[in-house]
């Protein structure tokens, strides 16, 4: 093997070449991608080890340089080097730093707090036992006047009275209520003067229920709320408060809570959102998707300098997030399903018109040749060789993009803008874990079955 | 009479894919153009009908100035010179009957015919054209449920719509095996005896044998041969198709 010895030199030479710059080995053996990707692959895990600065990192630059030394050594002597080997050090160094980074930590997680959420969840508020329910209210002065009126209301053959006639803040009074359902719960409750519910139960923050007597009637002691006066303008001044009692019993069947009706309601709010934005904004990318498409505009240089800056311009809107879009129009025209829509109209306007203009540029010349060839005018040609060939693809596309903004509407709710997304932030605000799972269902539900009408739809055009 | 005087085209591009052809194509005749692939077939046959602007030359029909026409009379002119085409060029979605009906479109009244509405007698007159061509069963159908064969059938159909006096065929064999090409020649062959002027770019010299009655070959942009087939011998082939050239028969492929 004479070669062998001939070739001594050329293996000594790529070794220390590359040893003082991997890669460089490789690119004087002919080798100038293999020797660039080597190069460019040790200078980023070198830097991204650097700036990370966890000393034990650095022996992932460091193997892969023992590596590229070697595989230089076996380039002069006619052998590749699998670079599995140097992948596997950068992207364990990769991973390891991610990971690092991201902060995965499991032992913060809580499994109560889970628990707590989540259980709700099982049960999401969406429908109820349908209920009739038996109310009954008495007024009470609240500080005391000088002659206060009597706490007595009757209505309906139902009796309530308040012993005394008023009462400060932490006072015991003494409720009686008759003639209500018999055997059956009652719910007792504080409502001031301008209609806020008040507890009555356990450190006021719990719900005052009893039971009825045979005879539908309760006595027990409440105390005024520590709150009562909470809201009033001058708590000196003796306002009539309510104190309420309400039966519920079902009448069978179920009827829809009013979760239930305000996830219905978002959801319409948001199909409907991505609806007219899908509408808003194939008016608008049609006539922009003519002027987009490169064999309409190529002709003079007029016209493609039309299309390059509405290519541009697309290009450009359509790599904005619609979430982002949507955070500016909440700020221009308030919180809201329109701020939602807009954002959803502009970037679809975006998304369109570039889906369009790709249809025009695909359009098949040949019958647009035929159709002129009969005599027929520029109308006529529009009408009979362009439109039926543009007409399916165009409502495919729109209706695909109806079916994504629907999408992106649930989540453009969270930032404000309107519909099923911005009900979701409201329940997780106040913490309503069974509204969240309706909503949950609802959204999963919507997407769904849009996702099958529209691919269904989408078929029949094609 | 068709009278074609030193007609070039020059494309934008630089190619020069016509140089100063001359020719006459008298009535009734089933004129037959050939000529390598590139040397100017459908460049010549678009030139007719001002689907391209020739550069130079003049083009006669009886004493009407084509290349002159006005937009108004260039459509007129249009619909009596019917078109098939080697990709058919029919609107593939679009059903039969309408691919049909749309041969009409020079003739009807434009802003009714925009809102698709034909009248009872155009859609009879639709229906016996594609009766002649043998697949009325079809109208139905959208175009491109049809087979290679059948959708030329239509394109036949919808040029005979225009009530042409002349037929311009650019391959329109060149995409079928050779039975359908029979077929479908022999309705152009049929139309042609019926008085219609036929010019027709054909790629075998055995179908041009059968159903020219006479013929015309371009090499480079240049007429290089008129006359009756026969006369191509094979030192006429030869300067047609070039010295590698040999003589392929459809019949054999
Ligand atoms: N739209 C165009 N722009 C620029 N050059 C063109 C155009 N159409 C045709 N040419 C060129 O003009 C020349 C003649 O083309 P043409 O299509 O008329 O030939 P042909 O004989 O019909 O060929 P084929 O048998 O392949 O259909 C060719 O060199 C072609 O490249
Ligand atoms: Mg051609």
């Amino acid at each position: 093997m004479p070669n062998e010895t001939v070739n001594s030199r050329p293996v000594v030479r790529s070794g220390i070449a590359s040893a003082l710059l991997p890669g460089l080995g490789q690119i004087l053996l002919g080798e100038r991608y293999r020797g660039a990707g080597i190069l460019l692959g040790f200078l980023l895990i070198l830097a991204t080890t650097l700036w990370y600065g966890k000393p034990v990192w650095y022996v992932s630059p460091l193997l892969i340089w023992l590596w590229n030394v070697w595989d230089a050594v076996s380039l002069a002597g006619g052998r590749k080097r699998s670079i599995l080997l140097p992948l596997f050090f950068g992207l364990a160094a990769a991973y390891g730093i991610g990971w690092q980074v991201v902060e995965i930590d499991f032992s913060k997680a809580d499994m109560d707090r889970a628990m707590a959420i989540l259980r709700p969840m099982v049960r999401p508020d969406f429908v109820q036992t349908r209920r009739e329910v038996n109310q009954m209210w008495v007024p009470v002065q609240v500080p005391c006047s000088s002659e206060p009126p009597a706490a007595r209301r009757e209505d309906a053959g139902r009796i309530a009275t308040v012993i005394p006639d008023c009462g400060g803040v932490g006072e015991t009074l003494i409720v009686t209520v008759s003639g209500m359902w018999p055997n059956a719960g009652m719910n007792i409750f504080w409502q001031n003067p301008i209609g806020n519910p008040l507890m009555l139960g356990e450190g006021e923050i719990t719900m005052l229920t009893l039971t009825s007597d045979e005879n539908g009637s309760i006595t027990t002691t409440i105390r005024v709320p520590t709150t009562a006066l909470v809201a009033a303008p001058d708590p000196t001044l003796p306002q009539f408060h309510r104190i309420y009692f309400e039966q519920y019993r079902p009448t069978g069947g179920y009827e829809l809570s009013f979760i239930g009706s305000e996830v219905l309601k978002g959801a319409l709010a948001t199909i409907a959102m991505a609806l007219l934005a899908t509408g808003l904004a194939m008016v608008f990318a049609v006539p922009l998707s003519f002027l987009a498409a490169r064999n309409l505009m190529s002709g003079n240089p007029l016209t493609y300098a039309v299309y390059v800056v509405v290519r541009t311009l697309l290009n450009i809107l359509r790599s904005i997030e619609s979430l982002i879009i949507a955070i500016v129009f909440v700020v221009i025209v308030g919180l809201g399903p329109f701020a939602g829509m807009l954002a959803l109209a502009l970037h679809s306007v975006a998304a369109l018109g570039k889906l369009y203009s790709e249809v025009i540029e695909g359009i098949d010349p040949g019958p647009i040749e035929a159709i002129r060839a009969t005599g027929a005018n520029w109308l006529q040609v529009v009408r009979y060789a362009v439109i039926p060939q543009i007409i399916p693809p165009f409502t495919a596309f729109t209706i695909y993009r109806w079916d994504i903004n629907v999408r992106s509407a649930t989540v453009i709710g969270l930032v404000g803008g309107g519909g099923i997304g911005f009900l979701l932030i409201e329940l997780i605000r106040v913490n309503n874990m069974r509204g969240v799972s309706a909503v949950f269902i609802a959204i999963a539900v919507i997407v769904i079955a849009l996702d099958y009408i529209s691919a269904k739809l989408r078929e029949r055009l094609v | 009479m068709l009278r074609i005087q030193n007609l070039s085209k020059t494309y934008p591009s630089g190619t020069q894919a016509l140089k100063n052809v001359s020719f006459d194509v008298k009535d009734g005749e089933f004129m037959v153009v050939i000529g390598l692939s590139g040397s100017g077939k459908s460049t010549l046959l678009r030139c007719i009908n001002r689907l391209i602007e020739p550069t130079e030359g003049k083009i006669f029909w009886d004493d009407l100035d084509i290349t002159a026409a006005p937009p108004a009379d260039l459509r007129r002119i249009r619909r009596k010179i019917g078109m098939v085409f080697q990709q058919f060029n029919l609107v593939k979605r679009s059903t039969v009957l309408t691919n049909v009906l749309s041969g009409r479109l020079g003739y009807v009244n434009p802003w009714t015919s925009l809102l698709g509405i034909w009248s009872q007698e155009d859609r009879q007159h639709a229906i016996q054209a594609l009766e002649r061509v043998g697949i009325a069963d079809k109208a139905g159908s959208r175009a491109d449920a049809l087979s290679g064969g059948q959708q030329q059938r239509v394109g036949i159909a919808r040029a005979l719509m225009q009530d042409p006096k002349l037929i311009l065929a650019d391959e329109p064999v060149a995409s079928l095996d050779p039975v359908l090409s029979h077929s479908i020649l022999q309705y152009l062959e049929q139309l042609n005896k019926e008085g219609i002027t036929v010019i027709c770019s054909l790629h075998f010299l055995d179908l041009v044998h059968r159903y020219a009655t006479r013929v015309v070959a371009l090499k480079d942009g240049v007429k290089v041969f008129e006359g009756a087939a026969r006369e191509i011998d094979r030192a006429k082939f030869k300067e047609i198709y070039g010295e590698e050239a040999q003589e392929v028969r459809a019949a054999s492929l």
